[in-house]
C-alpha cells in the first residue's frame, strides 16, 4: 500500500514537475506524531494543487515546492497541518490526533466499524483510561466509567473478582453477568477457585489479565450490538481487545509500583473499647434487675475485668496491607512482522493477617503478514495466581473479620507469655491468630491463547479464522491445624483439584465495499465452543500435623469426590450493514444458535437486531450552525437475544440416590424438561451522541427498555405428574432506564488543559409475570436471614420484605414495632411484614477530571450510587441482649431517659424484647455513597533530563485508591451486592496509597 | 492464491472436524442418572423400587402426621397446656380448608405412584435369562404395584368418604359426594387426571394387589435392606387385601387372605411379657407384617419432627391420651401399664403413648419404627368377617378376638359382637393411625366430652354422615388439574 501511494505520488510529481519548475526551493524535515514516532506516508501537499509526496520509513519527506506556497500534511487519524514554506529549508511536523470522534473505528463484535456507522449503544474505554490507574485487576476499572455498566466489588480481600451488571438485573434464577470476549474469544465466565473466598462474582477471567496489555474495551450494551452474540449476549457484552505489536524498533517499557492498604472505614465503626463494653454491660444488667457486683449473679460485671487492661480486637486482628507491581514489555517489528510481550508481577498481602495474593502472566501477541494477502497471527496469555486465606466469609469465631467485633475486649488475644490465648469462651475457645497454621489457598495456572489466520480474497472479501483454547487448572489444598482452638482439633487436609477447557472455532468471512455514497458491509460466520469441567476432592481427616497430606491419613476416613460437566455450543450467525453519504446506516444482525444445556426439542434459538442510524450533523441544513453542533447522531435499535446461563444437564430428568431401609435407593429427583430453553431479552435502544462547540463537549443519551420474557422459574406443576415443581420458561421482568455521557475540555490555554468527563445511569426494573407465584424469595449464601429479599409481581426486581421497626418508645427505651392492624407492639413476633424499599439503586455514576499542567497531570476518579437500601447487619447492636459479646460503638447512642429520641433501645440483659435479632427495617438504611475512587498525580520526566540517561521516557505517579467514601450506613463500607446485604464476616474494601515509575527506553 | 486456498482449506477442515460431529449438541449428566438411564437396566430398575419406598418414612406420612394427625381427629388424642408448642392443632379442631388439608398425603402419594410407574412402565424386555429372570422382573413389579395401590388407598382414605358408606348410599348420593382420588397407572408431566369414583379407586387398587399376590416369588424378600419388613413380600400384600377387603365390607375375602397370613406361621402374636420391649426394637419382629423403617440415616428422616420426639412428654409432647381412652382399658392391661407414659417429673397428670420411645439411634430426637400391618389386625379382621357372615373352616370369631386380650393381659370377651371388636380395635390400635378409618367406615362419628378437647376450639363432635370426613382437595391441585372437582361442604373451594 504504502509502496503504491508512493507510486501514486511520484507520478504526480512527474507530471506537475513542469510548471513548477521556476521558483522552487527545496524542503525537507520528517513528520511525526505526539510521541515523537515518525508517521509513515503522511501526505505532504502543496496547498491548493494536487502536487505532493508522502513520508518514507522514517517520516522523512523531501519535496520542491514554490518559496511562497504552503504545505499541507495530513495523514489518516490526525489533523490536518498547514504551513507556510516562507523559505525555510527544513521544516518538521508534528501532528495531533485528531479528535472527532465518530470517525474513530471501534471495535465491535466480529470485527471493527466506524463509530459513524454504529446503531447500537456501545461504550469503549482506551488504553489510556484503563491503564492510568493503578488497579490491580480489569473488572475494578470499569467501576463507575462506563453509564450502565455497575461493578460492585465483592470483597476487599487480594485477587476478589466483582459482580458486573450491565443496565440491571435480567434474570432470576439464570445468570447476570456479562459476557467476556478477549481477541474474539469468549471467556469462561465462572470463578472456578474454590477455598480463598474470593470467588463472588464474574470477570474471572479478566482477574487474570495484566490491564496493561489491553489496548481497549467496549461494552457492548443494547440488542444491536450485542445480539451477533445470540444466547449468550443477555447480559451485554464486554470485549477485551490486547496490543498488538507495533512497527519499528523495538521499544520496552518498564514499570514499578508500591503501595500500602488499610481496610476502609470512614465512618470509624469499631468495637467498645474495654471500659465501654463494661458500662454497657453493666448497665444492661442493671436495666435487666440484676446487680453487676453480685458475684454469686449470673451477670457478674465487675470493674476489675479490667485489671488487665484490655485488648482492641479489631487493632489486633487488621494490618497494614501491602501491594506491589512489576512489569516489562516490549513491542516492535519489521513491516511485516510484529510483536507484543509483556511480563508481570503482582503481590498483594492483605489487610487481615494470613491473606495474600499473587499473580504472574505473561503475554505474547504476534502478528506477520505472510503474503500480500494472508495475515496470521497469535494472542499468548499465561498466568499463574496463588491466594492463601483464613477461613472467611462467614459468621466463623476463627474468621478475623467477624471476629474483630465479637470478643468481650477484657479477653485478651494472647497470655502474658505472650503465646495467644484459646481461653475465650465467646470465640468458643477459638483464636483466628491461632490459624497461622491454618491454609486456604487456590493456586491457578491459566492459558488463554487463540491464532487467527486473515486471508482477503479479494481486496473487499476477508475470510477469517480464529482459533482459542482457555485452559484451567486450580490446586486447591485445605488444612487446619491442630491448635486454633483451646481443645484442639484433628488436623485435616481437603485437596481440591479442578481443571476447565474450552475450545473455541470461530470462522467469519466479511465482504466491505464502498461504491460512491454507498458502503456495504456483510459477514457471515460460523463458531463453535466445547467445554469441560472436572473437579476432584480428597478429604483426609487426622493427618499427621508434620506431613499435611492425605497419606497420612487412614485409608479409612480418606474420602474422594468427583464432578465433570460437559457444555457445548453450535452457532451460524450473520451481519449486515449498509450506509449512505455517511448520513444514513441501517445494520442487521442474526445469530442461529444451538446448545447442549437446553432440551431436545429446544436446542436450536434464533437471536436477531435491527438498527438504524442517521448522523443529522452530516445534512446540509447543519452546515450553518456546525460550530455550535459539531456532531449528532441519532440511533435505534430492537433486538433479541438470549441468557443460556444455567447450570448444565437442567433438561435432563434426574434420579437421584436416596438413603432408606438402611440401604440406598434412587428416586426422582427432577423431572425432564425437554422444552427447556432460553430466557429472553427484547430491547430497543434509542440514542444520541453528540458534539458542541467543535467538540469541546461530546456525549451522548441512550433510553432503553429490555424485557425479559420466557424466564426459568421453578412452577408449580400437579403433584400426579410426579413433581411438585418443575422450571419452566414463563414470568418476564422489565427493566427501563437513561444513561447520560458527557465529556468535555473545560479550559485550555497553553500547557494547561483541564478535562472533565460524567456518567450517570438510571435504571428501574419491575417484575411483570411471575407465572402464579404469590413472591419468590432470594437467597444469599452470605447471609443468614436469606428470606429478607422477594421478588414481587408489581415491585421492581428485588424488593426488602421486613418486620417493620417503629423505632423507640420515648417513654420507656422499649423497642416498638408496628403491627398489621396499626397498633405499636414491643413484642417482635406480633410485628407486621411489610415490602419496603428496594437494593435497587436509583441512580449510579461517576465522574472525573483530569488536570494537566506542563508535565503534571492531577486526575480523580468519582464512583457514586444513589437511591438504593443496604440491609446492614445486627452483630454491630444487639440492645445488650448477649452477655458474652461485644458490640460496636453504634451501640452507644441508646435511650437514657424519658424523652429520647432518635436513639437504639435502652441496653437490657437477655433483653426479652430481642429487638436486634431476625430482620427488620430498623437495619434497613439508605445506602447511597460518593466514593473517591482514585486521585492520581503524575510526572512526565521532560526529555532533557530522560535524553541525558538515554531513555525515551519517564512517568513517575501516586495514587490513592479508595481514600475517601461519603456515606451514612452502619458498616465499614457501604458497597452490597445487587441483594443489598452487608454481613459482618464479609471483606469489605480497602483503601491504598500507591507510587509508582513507568519508564520507556 | 493456490497454496493460500489450500492452507485455508486444511485449516477449516480441521477446526470443522472437531465441532461438526453429530451429538456435539448431546451432552447426558455422566454422575448422575438421568431418569432414561436409571430406567435402562434391572439393577437401575432395583434400586428405583427401593427408593419408591422413600417418601413412607417421612414426617408428612408414616412417622407423624398419618398416625398423629388420625389419633387427634379421632378423640384418641387430645392437645393440652402443659406441652404445647403449636402442633397438631388443625386435625384435632378439624380446621380444613383447600389451602390447610392434606395436602402432603396428595403430594407423597403420587410421588410414590410415580417412582412405582416409572419401574412398571420400564420393566419390559429386561429380562436377559440368565442373571435377571422374568420372575426377577415380576418381582419388582409386585413391590411396585402393591406401593402404587398402596399410596392411593392411603390418599382415598383421607379425600373420599368411605367406601361402604359410598356404596350403600350410591343412588342418593351426588357426583361429587362419591369422587375418590386419581388413579394414575402412568406417570406423565402432561396428563391431568380426573378423580376416580370411590368405588373405582378401590377396584383399582384390588386390582393391583391381586397382580401383584399373583405375580410375586412366594418366597421373594429383597435382599440389602437393613429391614426385610419395611419391604413386600407375599404376606405384606395380602395383609393387605385382607384390610383394603375388610374396608370394602367384602368379609368373606378379608377373612380368607387374614387367614392366608395367620396360616402362613410366619408372624407370631406377642405375648404380655414380650409387648413392652417390641415398640423401640431397631427391627420389627413377631406381629409386624409390614412397617417404617425409622433411622437417622434415612434421607428423610424427620428429626425434630419425628413421631418418637412429638409424642415425648420430654420432647415436644404435644398429643396426649385423652381420658376417655385411657379409661378403656384393665388396670392389668399391658397396653396400660406400659403403652402410655407421663413426664419424668410426674407433674402434667397427662399421659403419651409411649409406642414410639425412640430406638436410641440420637438423643432427644431419636427415631423410631412405625407399624402399618400386624397380626393382631389379621385376627381381628378375620373376627369383625366371622360376625358379618364370613366363614372359615375350623375358625371361630370369638377366639380370634380374644386372640388380643389374651396376650396383652387382659379379660376375654364372653361374646363376639360389634361393640366388642369395636372396642378392642380401638385398643388395640391406639396411637397407630387406624381408628379415624374405622369409625369412617362403621359410619359412628366422632363423639369427644369436654375432658377430652383440651384446648380445643371446633368442632367436638363430627357426626357421620357428613362432608367432614373427605378432606378437602389442596387448592393448588385444583388451580393446576382443571379436571379435579372439589369436595363439597367446604367454602372457597374453586
Amino acid at each position: 500500500m504504502r509502496k503504491f501511494k508512493l507510486f501514486l505520488a511520484s507520478v504526480a510529481i512527474l507530471l506537475s514537475g513542469a510548471a513548477a519548475l521556476a521558483q522552487n526551493i527545496t524542503v525537507k524535515g520528517t513528520v511525526s506524531d505526539a510521541a515523537g514516532e515518525p508517521i509513515i506516508a503522511a501526505g505532504v501537499v502543496i496547498d491548493g494543487t494536487t502536487k505532493g509526496t508522502v513520508t518514507g520509513a522514517n517520516g522523512e519527506y523531501t519535496i520542491s515546492v514554490p518559496a511562497n506556497a504552503s504545505l499541507r500534511f495530513s495523514s489518516i487519524g490526525y489533523k490536518d497541518q498547514l504551513i507556510p514554506v516562507d523559505g525555510k529549508a527544513v521544516i518538521n511536523v508534528t501532528l495531533t490526533e485528531d479528535a472527532t470522534k465518530l470517525e474513530d473505528a471501534v471495535i465491535v463484535a466480529y470485527g471493527t466499524v466506524s463509530k459513524e456507522s454504529l446503531t447500537g449503544s456501545v461504550t469503549t474505554l482506551k488504553s489510556d483510561e484503563i491503564a492510568s490507574a493503578p488497579v490491580t485487576s480489569v473488572d475494578k476499572m470499569l467501576a463507575g466509567k462506563l453509564a450502565g455498566v455497575t461493578v460492585t466489588q465483592g470483597s476487599g480481600q487480594p485477587g476478589s473478582t466483582s459482580t458486573i451488571r450491565v443496565r440491571g438485573t435480567s434474570s432470576i434464577s439464570a445468570g447476570n453477568e456479562p459476557l467476556w470476549v478477549v481477541d474474539g474469544i469468549p471467556m469462561m465466565a465462572s470463578d472456578f477457585r474454590q477455598l480463598a473466598a474470593v470467588g463472588v462474582g464474574g470477570g474471572s477471567s479478566s482477574t487474570f489479565l495484566n490491564p496493561n496489555d489491553i489496548e481497549s474495551i467496549t461494552v457492548l450494551k443494547d440488542a444491536a450490538a450485542a445480539s451477533i452474540y445470540g444466547s449468550r449476549a443477555a447480559n451485554g457484552v464486554i470485549l477485551v481487545t490486547t496490543k498488538s505489536g507495533k512497527s519499528g524498533r523495538a521499544k520496552f517499557t518498564a514499570r514499578a509500583k508500591y503501595g500500602v492498604q488499610q481496610l476502609a472505614n470512614d465512618n470509624n465503626l469499631r468495637p467498645l473499647t474495654g471500659l465501654e463494653a463494661l458500662e454497657y454491660k453493666r448497665t444492661a444488667v442493671i436495666n435487666a434487675g440484676k446487680d453487676p457486683d453480685d458475684p454469686t449473679g449470673s451477670m457478674y460485671f465487675p470493674y476489675t475485668l479490667l485489671e488487665n487492661g484490655a485488648d482492641n480486637w479489631y487493632k489486633e486482628l487488621t494490618k497494614i496491607g501491602s501491594i506491589q507491581e512489576y512489569e516489562v514489555n516490549a513491542t516492535g517489528g519489521s513491516d511485516k512482522n510484529s510483536y507484543y510481550s509483556s511480563l508481570a508481577y503482582h503481590k498483594n498481602v492483605g489487610v487481615y493477617n494470613f491473606t495474600d495474593f499473587e499473580r504472574f502472566t505473561a503475554r505474547v501477541n504476534a502478528d506477520s503478514q505472510l503474503t500480500k494477502s494472508l495475515k496470521t497471527g497469535a494472542r499468548v496469555n499465561l498466568s499463574y495466581s496463588n491466594s492463601h486465606s483464613p477461613q472467611m466469609g462467614g459468621s466463623y469465631y476463627i474468621n478475623p473479620q467477624f471476629a474483630m467485633w465479637h470478643p468481650l475486649p477484657w479477653h485478651k488475644i494472647r497470655n502474658e507469655d505472650g503465646s495467644l490465648n484459646y481461653d475465650i469462651s465467646e470465640m468458643s475457645n477459638n483464636n483466628p491468630l491461632g490459624t497461622a497454621n491454618d491454609d486456604y489457598n487456590d493456586k491457578e495456572y491459566r492459558l488463554q491463547g487463540s491464532s487467527y489466520i486473515e486471508w482477503k480474497i479479494f481486496p473487499s472479501l476477508t475470510f477469517k479464522t480464529t482459533n482459542g483454547v482457555e485452559f484451567l487448572f486450580i490446586e486447591s489444598h485445605q488444612y487446619w491445624s491442630p491448635n486454633g482452638s483451646k481443645k484442639g482439633r484433628e488436623a485435616t487436609a481437603f485437596n481440591i483439584w479442578t481443571t476447565d477447557m474450552r475450545y473455541t472455532t470461530s470462522n467469519t468471512l466479511t465482504f466491505d465495499k464502498a461504491f460512491g455514497d454507498h458502503h456495504v458491509r456483510v459477514m457471515g460466520g460460523q463458531e463453535a465452543m466445547t467445554d469441560t469441567y472436572k473437579y476432584i476432592y480428597g478429604y483426609s481427616p487426622g493427618v499427621d500435623p508434620l506431613i499435611p497430606y492425605p497419606t497420612t491419613a487412614t485409608a479409612e476416613k480418606d474420602q474422594v469426590d468427583y464432578n465433570i460437566v460437559e457444555e457445548t455450543l453450535q452457532s451460524f450467525f450473520g451481519y449486515a450493514e449498509y450506509s449512505f453519504a455517511h448520513k444514513y446506516s441501517i445494520q442487521a444482525t442474526v445469530r442461529r444458535d444451538g446448545s447442549s444445556l437446553f432440551g431436545s426439542a429446544n436446542k436450536w434459538g434464533t437471536f436477531y437486531s435491527f438498527g438504524g442510524s442517521w448522523n443529522i450533523a452530516n445534512e446540509k441544513f447543519m452546515k450553518p450552525i456546525s460550530g455550535a453542533v459539531s456532531q449528532a447522531k441519532l440511533r435505534a435499535s430492537y433486538g433479541v437475544n438470549g441468557n443460556n446461563n444455567i447450570s448444565a444437564y437442567r433438561a435432563y430428568g434426574i434420579y437421584a440416590t436416596v438413603q432408606n431401609l438402611g440401604a440406598v435407593g434412587a428416586a426422582p429427583s427432577r423431572p425432564e424438561n425437554p422444552e427447556l430453553s432460553w430466557e429472553k431479552n427484547k430491547t430497543w435502544n434509542v440514542g444520541l451522541d453528540f458534539g458542541l462547540f467543535d467538540d469541546r463537549i461530546t456525549g451522548s443519551v441512550d433510553v432503553y427498555n429490555r424485557l425479559t420474557t420466557d424466564m426459568l422459574l421453578a412452577t408449580q406443576v400437579p403433584y400426579t405428574t410426579g413433581f411438585g415443581s418443575n422450571t419452566k420458561n414463563v414470568g418476564s421482568i422489565q427493566n427501563k432506564g437513561v444513561e447520560l455521557l458527557l465529556e468535555g475540555v473545560l479550559f485550555r490555554k497553553g500547557n494547561f488543559s483541564w478535562t472533565a468527563g460524567f456518567n450517570i445511569a438510571f435504571n428501574r426494573s419491575l417484575v411483570l409475570d411471575l407465572a402464579g407465584n404469590e413472591f419468590l424469595t432470594m437467597s444469599d449464601s452470605r447471609i443468614d436471614d436469606s428470606t429478607s429479599i422477594r421478588i414481587k409481581e408489581g415491585n421492581s426486581l428485588y424488593t426488602f420484605y421486613l418486620r417493620n421497626w417503629a423505632g423507640v418508645n420515648p417513654s420507656n427505651g422499649d423497642g416498638l414495632f408496628w403491627t398489621e392492624d396499626g397498633t405499636l407492639t414491643n413484642d417482635r413476633n406480633k410485628a407486621e411484614y411489610i415490602y419496603v424499599g428496594s437494593p435497587e439503586p436509583k441512580a449510579t455514576g461517576g465522574f472525573n477530571t483530569n488536570i494537566t499542567w506542563k508535565n503534571w497531570t492531577l486526575g480523580a476518579y468519582f464512583q457514586f450510587v444513589a437511591g438504593n437500601k443496604v440491609l446492614t447487619s445486627n452483630s454491630y447492636v444487639d440492645d445488650g441482649y448477649s452477655l458474652t459479646a461485644n458490640t460496636s460503638n453504634a451501640a452507644l447512642n441508646y435511650w437514657k431517659q424519658p424523652g429520647d429520641t432518635g436513639v437504639t433501645p435502652k441496653p437490657v440483659a437477655q433483653n426479652p424484647g430481642v429487638y436486634h435479632a431476625g430482620y427488620s427495617t430498623r437495619f434497613l438504611q439508605d445506602g447511597s455513597y460518593l466514593r473517591i475512587k482514585d486521585v492520581t498525580l503524575s510526572y512526565d520526566v521532560p526529555s532533557k533530563y530522560t535524553d541525558a540517561i538515554k531513555i525515551k521516557g519517564a512517568r513517575i505517579y501516586v495514587s490513592a485508591l479508595n481514600p475517601y467514601t461519603f456515606h451514612n450506613v452502619t458498616a465499614l463500607d457501604p458497597e452490597a451486592g445487587p441483594l443489598g446485604n452487608i454481613e459482618v464476616g464479609v471483606h469489605t474494601a480497602v483503601k491504598s496509597l500507591i507510587g509508582g515509575v513507568e519508564i520507556s527506553f | 492464491m493456490k497454496k493460500i486456498s489450500l492452507y485455508i482449506l486444511a485449516t477449516v477442515a480441521l477446526v470443522s472436524l472437531a465441532s461438526c460431529g453429530k451429538d456435539f449438541l448431546e451432552k447426558a449428566p455422566k454422575l448422575q442418572q438421568s431418569t432414561e438411564i436409571q430406567l435402562a437396566t434391572y439393577d437401575g430398575l432395583n434400586s428405583a423400587t427401593l427408593g419408591a419406598y422413600y417418601y413412607l418414612s417421612s414426617t408428612g406420612w408414616y412417622t407423624g402426621d398419618r398416625v398423629v394427625e388420625n389419633e387427634m381427629r379421632a378423640g384418641n388424642g387430645m392437645k393440652q397446656a402443659f406441652k404445647n408448642s403449636g402442633r397438631c392443632t388443625t386435625g384435632y379442631n378439624w380446621q380444613y380448608t383447600a389451602d390447610a388439608t392434606n395436602t402432603t398425603m396428595w403430594a407423597y402419594c403420587y410421588y410414590t405412584v410415580a417412582m412405582a410407574n416409572n419401574v412398571i412402565d420400564n420393566l419390559e424386555g429386561k429380562a436377559d435369562g440368565e442373571t435377571v429372570t422374568d420372575q426377577d422382573l415380576n418381582n419388582l413389579k409386585a413391590e411396585c404395584l402393591f406401593l402404587r395401590a398402596f399410596a392411593h388407598f392411603e390418599n382415598v382414605l383421607v379425600f373420599g368418604q368411605p367406601y361402604t358408606y359410598v356404596k350403600a348410599n350410591e343412588a342418593s348420593l351426588t357426583d361429587a359426594q362419591k369422587l375418590g382420588v386419581p388413579y394414575v397407572y402412568h406417570t406423565d408431566a402432561t396428563a391431568r387426571p380426573a378423580r376416580e369414583t370411590v368405588l373405582n379407586t378401590y377396584d383399582y387398587i384390588v386390582k393391583d394387589l391381586l397382580e401383584a399376590e399373583s405375580i410375586i416369588d412366594p418366597k421373594y424378600v429383597r435382599s440389602g435392606v437393613a429391614d426385610k419388613l419395611g419391604t413386600v413380600n407375599i404376606y405384606t400384600i395380602q395383609a393387605l387385601l385382607s384390610r383394603v377387603y375388610l374396608y370394602m365390607g367384602e368379609w368373606q375375602k378379608s377373612a380368607d387372605y387374614a387367614t392366608k397370613v395367620i396360616d402362613s406361621g410366619k408372624f407370631k402374636m406377642w405375648t404380655a411379657k414380650e409387648w413392652p420391649d417390641v415398640w423401640g426394637a431397631d427391627l420389627g419382629s413377631g406381629e409386624i407384617i409390614f412397617e417404617v423403617y425409622g433411622k437417622i440415616s434415612n434421607g428423610n428422616n424427620g428429626s425434630w419432627d419425628d413421631i418418637s420426639y412429638l409424642t415425648n412428654p420430654e420432647g415436644y409432647g404435644d398429643p396426649v391420651a385423652t381420658p376417655t381412652l385411657l379409661g378403656l382399658y384393665e388396670a392389668t392391661d399391658v397396653r396400660l401399664t406400659d403403652g402410655f407414659r407421663t413426664d419424668a417429673k410426674k407433674e402434667s397428670g397427662y399421659f403419651w403413648t409411649n409406642k414410639y420411645p425412640g430406638k436410641g439411634d440420637r438423643s432427644p430426637n431419636d427415631v423410631n419404627n412405625v407399624p402399618i400391618l400386624r397380626l393382631s389386625e389379621m385376627y381381628l379382621n378375620r373376627a369383625e368377617a366371622i360376625l358379618n357372615g364370613a366363614v372359615v373352616a375350623g375358625v371361630n370369631g370369638i377366639d380370634d378376638l380374644n386372640m388380643i386380650p389374651n396376650n396383652r393381659g387382659a379379660s376375654a370377651y364372653a361374646v363376639l359382637n360389634k361393640t366388642n371388636i369395636k372396642l378392642e380395635r380401638r385398643k388395640e390400635f391406639a396411637w397407630e393411625g387406624n381408628y379415624l378409618n374405622d369409625l369412617a367406615r362403621w359410619g359412628d362419628g366422632v363423639t369427644r366430652p369436654a375432658t377430652d378437647f383440651v384446648l380445643g376450639t371446633k368442632n367436638q363432635n363430627v357426626e357421620f354422615p357428613s362432608y367432614m370426613w373427605a378432606l378437602p382437595i389442596p387448592k393448588r391441585e385444583l388451580d393446576l388439574n382443571e379436571n379435579l372437582v372439589p369436595n363439597p361442604g367446604y367454602a372457597n373451594t374453586k
